[in-house]
């Protein structure tokens, strides 16, 4: 693994003297990027906090200044805390599932079997099928009907309708979106594995190490900085989630599924409130902040080798 | 370079102890029993990642073969995988329904597009962050790293206010622009970043001495060396634009300007009679392709994927 | 090499800087001359279209100051959430329909332009022909807004081979009888599931987000969501929580097919469904492989209620061409172009409410269905309940009323639903 090298590189001070040239010409390298982010990303987000203070109804055209109203508004709102739960136990929910599911698998592919590419291929395959496809697919096996229902069954069990159940919806959408992305983080999970150094695995194991100490005293503090990485991008990703709910469930049964993304798509392109919308819009942003924020701080209790 | 080539899987076999036990009576005996063992642990794993294999894949074999069911088996009990009779009856509606393959068109054109641009964008700006000196460097660094943070259902309001006023609604416009150059293409640089970092500072000290400026380092030395990264780039790029939903859904309304993606969750007749085999058939055939390129080419996916720098 | 995209890019900031800190933008405005015609619908259906390009066109040959018209689709899911997101930023159809239950909202929002002296100044329009149960929806202060184009009963559809083959008797013959009632429906359904495992009853439109299509069946109930001011909640009523519990029983025993997602309810055309609730425009889809019958909504507790489903079309009041528009729609909806309408679209003219004119729009229905299941229905039938907070209040009951679908106690589910809509309905 080329680790070392990157590692060295990075500390390397950065040379002064390629840098001579027009500061200009190095600009423009950031430029578009830069000023893309700028334009579609931050000048938005500024213009959502201005709009979250105003009482806006597009139909109409009215647009009124009504300061924090649409926030103490908010913190009255039953359907804000649903929405808030929804979206607190989805991110969970994926992100412990998916995690997990990505170690296993890893785990069980990084043996040297014959045909082992294949369940690699396929356990990976679900990371190319849309995510719309895959939904409508799901809606289907999941029907009361459906496939899923049926199969169980023939083993004599009776299976729940089950995205129209409250009990069932939220964890059956996790479940849905955990089969189709955990690939992604299995296969950043193996790579890793596989620059584990057998030498000190193999240390450990004269030290009588066992399999399962093996692994939570080796394996996994040498993998812990893609464990993290994964774990940040894979929350982020949990909170932005919004097709498999639009096809899915629309955010019911009993706003079970109505995670914060989906609240503010109800919120503003179908009930019409921009300005209610923008601040639910500035409150998901301080959460994925947080969370980001905390998992970033928290790495040095658990993250080995950080640099 | 080097990052894509992967070390043997590490084994776990109990070879290896055998080798440093002192008694070669013991290595003997134990090895028999360990090779029966290794056997049915080998059988048994087998047995694991059939197992485990079948939620990832019965659905996408579910959705080819029902699109060549008659629309009353879909919901038979018991559940049944391939058709009890084919009917193609599904198909034809798919290119009668919407404009399928108008819709198709405008996907895979959006997403070269964008996938051919951010290489470029993104390429440049990961560059520099990583090998370049230049005021604001970090700040702007951290600029970029927290528009990541910000979801694109946030800022859809005043883009779409912003995209409005400029009579860019209903056009490919925003949804080209958005995954190029907005906060989701942050994830590029970062890749591209990651990568470069590693690029050995001696190349490009050889390269300015053979008279190369800044643009030729990158353009002739650099990127063309990024190719895991430029790999990792394309598949992740290419699929996020291909498959963009919240977007088309929000800046589109004529159906000849959908995205697949859009499209196919529109396969309902006027009076909401579902036609489902249709929409399954549509759905397969989005899917279909981009599944068989990554069966021919599931090693360089999957070692781009991992080629990501995400790694330790 | 990065010009280009710089280029946009710089546009792109400068532009949404420009806009995005203002608010809201005008509608681009009218450029003198030329005149474009939008209208929105909801329909993709091709056959549909042809007509509405044919009218146009008649009317186009006519009018020299209007250029072109165009029938845009916004097959959105949400129709509503379509056609709103684009009026939201100023993209506006100069015409649009309008679902019944929304009526009041775009009305009394000052969406729609008025539309009573153009029709009544439009020479052979004959405003006294258009049914005043059908208008009284679309009207204020004795103003009309918007024209009710399809007024379409709801009926029963039967699948009489299934009946037949689980050896139930002919509900054809039970029509007129006291015993045409929901609950021998619903006794035929579940002894249907249960010899032959045929789906029984099914309201295609009904999921839980859309759960006032469940119209059809409580109006017998005498039930509604909301009172007829739409400003009290009524769901504790005792109507309606009766109802309500009659479905939930009904759905445990198979009667009523179980509560799906809007994708997953199954299809009476595909032959395995005793019973659907649907409209006429459902027999289009229909062919001779099964033995069917359509009849009227069978009685409730409170006896026959007939339910329509409407939608208007409306002048959109910001449009550019507010004149023009007016006059097309007045063209569009005159006695001879609704007569080629009522191909799809059941009129709300009492001159075309006849079986010769609804044989030419359901050719597969007999003469005595569609005298008993539309013509007979239409002048006492009720449409859902609308109200000028519907987009708000919707998805409110939506997410309250949810346990109730999954066999919850109707009463909690009922009162959490006016706790939640009331406050919004009393506004």
């Amino acid at each position: 693994m080329s680790s070392a090298v990157r590692t060295r590189a990075a500390t390397r001070p950065i040379r002064r003297h390629l840098d001579r040239g027009d500061r200009w010409i190095r600009l423009a390298f950031v430029a578009p990027q830069v000023i893309g982010v700028l334009a579609l990303g931050v000048v938005p987000f500024v213009a959502v906090i201005w709009y979250s203070l105003n009482e806006w109804t597009p139909l109409t055209g009215s647009f009124d200044f009504v300061g924090i109203d649409n926030y103490t508004r908010l913190f009255g709102d039953q359907r804000f805390f649903n929405s808030l739960r929804s979206s607190f136990l989805f991110g969970v929910g994926i992100v412990v599932l998916n995690l997990v599911l990505a170690l296993c698998l890893a785990l069980l592919l990084n043996n040297r079997l014959r045909g082992i590419s294949t369940f690699r291929a396929f356990f990976f395959s679900p990371v190319v099928v849309s995510i719309i496809a895959w939904s409508i697919v799901w809606n289907f096996l999941l029907a009361p009907e459906g496939g899923v229902n049926g199969t169980l069954a023939m083993f004599g069990i009776d299976g729940t309708g089950w995205l129209t159940d409250p009990a069932t919806a939220l964890g059956s959408v996790v479940v849905i979106q955990v089969f189709k992305g955990v690939g992604m983080n299995m296969v950043l999970f193996l790579a890793a594995l596989q620059g584990v150094p057998g030498e000190i695995k193999e240390a450990a194991r004269l030290d009588g190490a066992g399999p399962v100490r093996l692994f939570f005293a080796v394996t996994l503090p040498m993998i812990s900085p893609t464990v993290l990485l994964a774990g940040i991008l894979t929350t982020i990703g949990s909170l932005e989630v919004f097709a498999p709910i639009q096809l899915l469930t629309k955010g019911g049964p009993a706003d079970t599924t109505l995670v914060l993304p989906y609240f503010l798509y109800q919120t503003a392109f179908q009930q019409q409130e921009f300005g209610y919308a923008s601040a639910i819009g500035v409150v998901l942003f301080i959460i994925i902040l947080g969370l980001t924020m905390a998992q970033w701080m928290s790495r040095k209790k658990w993250v080995n080798d950080e640099n | 370079m080097m990052r894509t080539e992967y070390p043997e899987p590490d084994t776990e076999t109990v070879d290896t102890v055998r080798v440093v036990l002192p008694n070669s009576a013991a290595a003997t005996r134990d090895s028999v029993a360990s090779r029966r063992r290794s056997r049915i642990n080998t059988w048994v794993l087998y047995a694991i990642l059939v197992i485990v294999s079948i939620p990832f894949i019965y659905p996408t074999v579910w959705m080819i073969f029902s699109a060549f069911k008659p629309t009353s088996e879909i919901f038979s009990q018991p559940p049944t995988l391939l058709p009890t009779s084919w009917t193609l009856d599904g198909f034809a509606k798919i290119f009668t329904t919407q404009p399928f393959l108008q819709q198709y068109g405008n996907s895979l054109y959006i997403a070269v597009i964008v996938t051919a641009g951010s290489l470029v964008v993104s390429g440049l700006a990961g560059y520099a962050f990583a090998r370049m000196r230049f005021p604001f460097r970090n700040a702007l660094f951290v600029i970029l790293l927290a528009s990541m943070m910000v979801p694109s259902e946030v800022t859809i309001i005043p883009i779409f206010t912003a995209v409005n006023a400029m009579g860019l609604t209903d056009t490919h416009w925003p949804l080209i622009l958005m995954p190029l150059l907005g906060p989701s293409s942050v994830v590029s640089v970062f890749i591209f970043r990651q990568y470069f970092l590693s690029l050995p500072g001696e190349l490009e000290e050889a390269a300015r001495l053979d008279g190369l400026g800044r643009v030729g380092i990158f353009t002739r030395i650099a990127f063309p060396l990024a190719r895991p990264a430029i790999a990792a780039v394309t598949i992740l790029t290419f699929l996020r634009s291909f498959n963009m939903y919240f977007e088309p859904l929000i800046f589109l309304t004529t159906p000849a300007k959908f995205t697949v993606a859009l499209g196919i969750t529109r396969y309902q007749d006027a009076y909401g009679e579902p036609l489902w085999t249709t929409q399954l058939g549509a759905a397969s055939l989005t899917v279909i392709p981009i599944l068989i390129v990554f069966l021919l080419a599931q090693k360089q996916f999957i070692e781009g994927i991992a080629g990501t720098g995400l790694k330790g | 090499m990065p010009q280009r995209p710089r280029r946009v890019s710089l546009l792109t900031i400068l532009a949404i800087t420009a806009t995005s800190l203002v608010g809201c933008s005008t509608p681009g405005a009218a450029e003198d001359g030329d005149v474009d015609l939008t209208m929105a619908i909801w329909s993709a259906n091709e056959d549909h279209l042809a007509l509405f390009d044919a009218i146009a066109d008649d009317y186009l040959a006519d009018h020299d100051e209007v250029d072109s018209i165009t029938f845009e689709t916004i097959t959105n899911q949400d129709y509503i959430a379509g056609l709103t997101t684009r009026m939201a930023g100023g993209n506006v159809p100069d015409l649009a329909w309008i679902p019944e239950a929304n009526a009041p909202e775009f009305i009394e929002s000052g969406v729609l332009a008025d539309l009573t002296d153009t029709f009544t100044d439009t020479e052979g329009y004959d405003v006294e022909d258009l049914l005043p149960s059908a208008t009284a929806l679309w009207e204020k202060g004795g103003d009309l807004y918007a024209y009710p184009f399809s007024n379409s009963p709801f009926a029963l559809y039967v699948n009489r081979d299934i009946l037949e083959a689980a050896g139930q008797p002919d509900v054809g013959a039970l029509v007129g009888t006291d015993d045409y009632t929901w609950d021998t429906i619903a006794d035929i359904a579940a002894a249907v599931t249960a010899s032959t495992g045929d789906t029984g009853l099914v309201i295609p439109s009904f999921s839980p987000t859309t759960w006032d299509n469940l119209t059809p069946l409580w109006a017998s109930w005498g039930a509604s969501p909301w009172t007829e001011d739409a400003a009290s909640c009524t769901f504790t009523d005792p109507e309606m929580t009766d109802f309500l519990s009659w479905f939930q029983a009904q759905t445990a025993r198979g009667a009523v097919s179980a509560v799906t997602t809007a994708a997953q309810n199954p299809v009476f055309a595909t032959g395995d469904v005793a019973f659907s609730v649907a409209q006429l425009s459902a027999s289009g889809a229909l062919d001779d492989t099964f033995g069917w019958d359509f009849l009227p909504l069978p009685a409730g507790p409170k006896g026959e209620q007939g339910v329509i489903g409407q939608a208007g079309i409306g002048v959109v009041a910001k449009s550019a061409h507010v004149d023009a528009a007016t006059d097309f729609l007045a063209y569009f909806t005159n006695a001879a172009n609704s007569e080629k309408l009522a191909t799809y679209f059941p009129p709300s003219r009492e001159s075309l409410l006849n079986v010769s004119t609804l044989s030419a729009a359901a050719p597969k229905l007999s003469e005595e269905q569609i005298q008993s299941a539309i013509i007979d229905v239409v002048p006492d039938a009720i449409v859902k309940s609308s109200s000028p907070v519907y987009s708000k209040v919707t998805s409110l009951v939506s997410s309250a009323l949810d346990p109730v679908w999954s066999g919850g106690d109707v009463g909690d589910a009922t009162a959490a639903v006016c706790a939640v809509a009331q406050p919004v309905l009393g506004r």
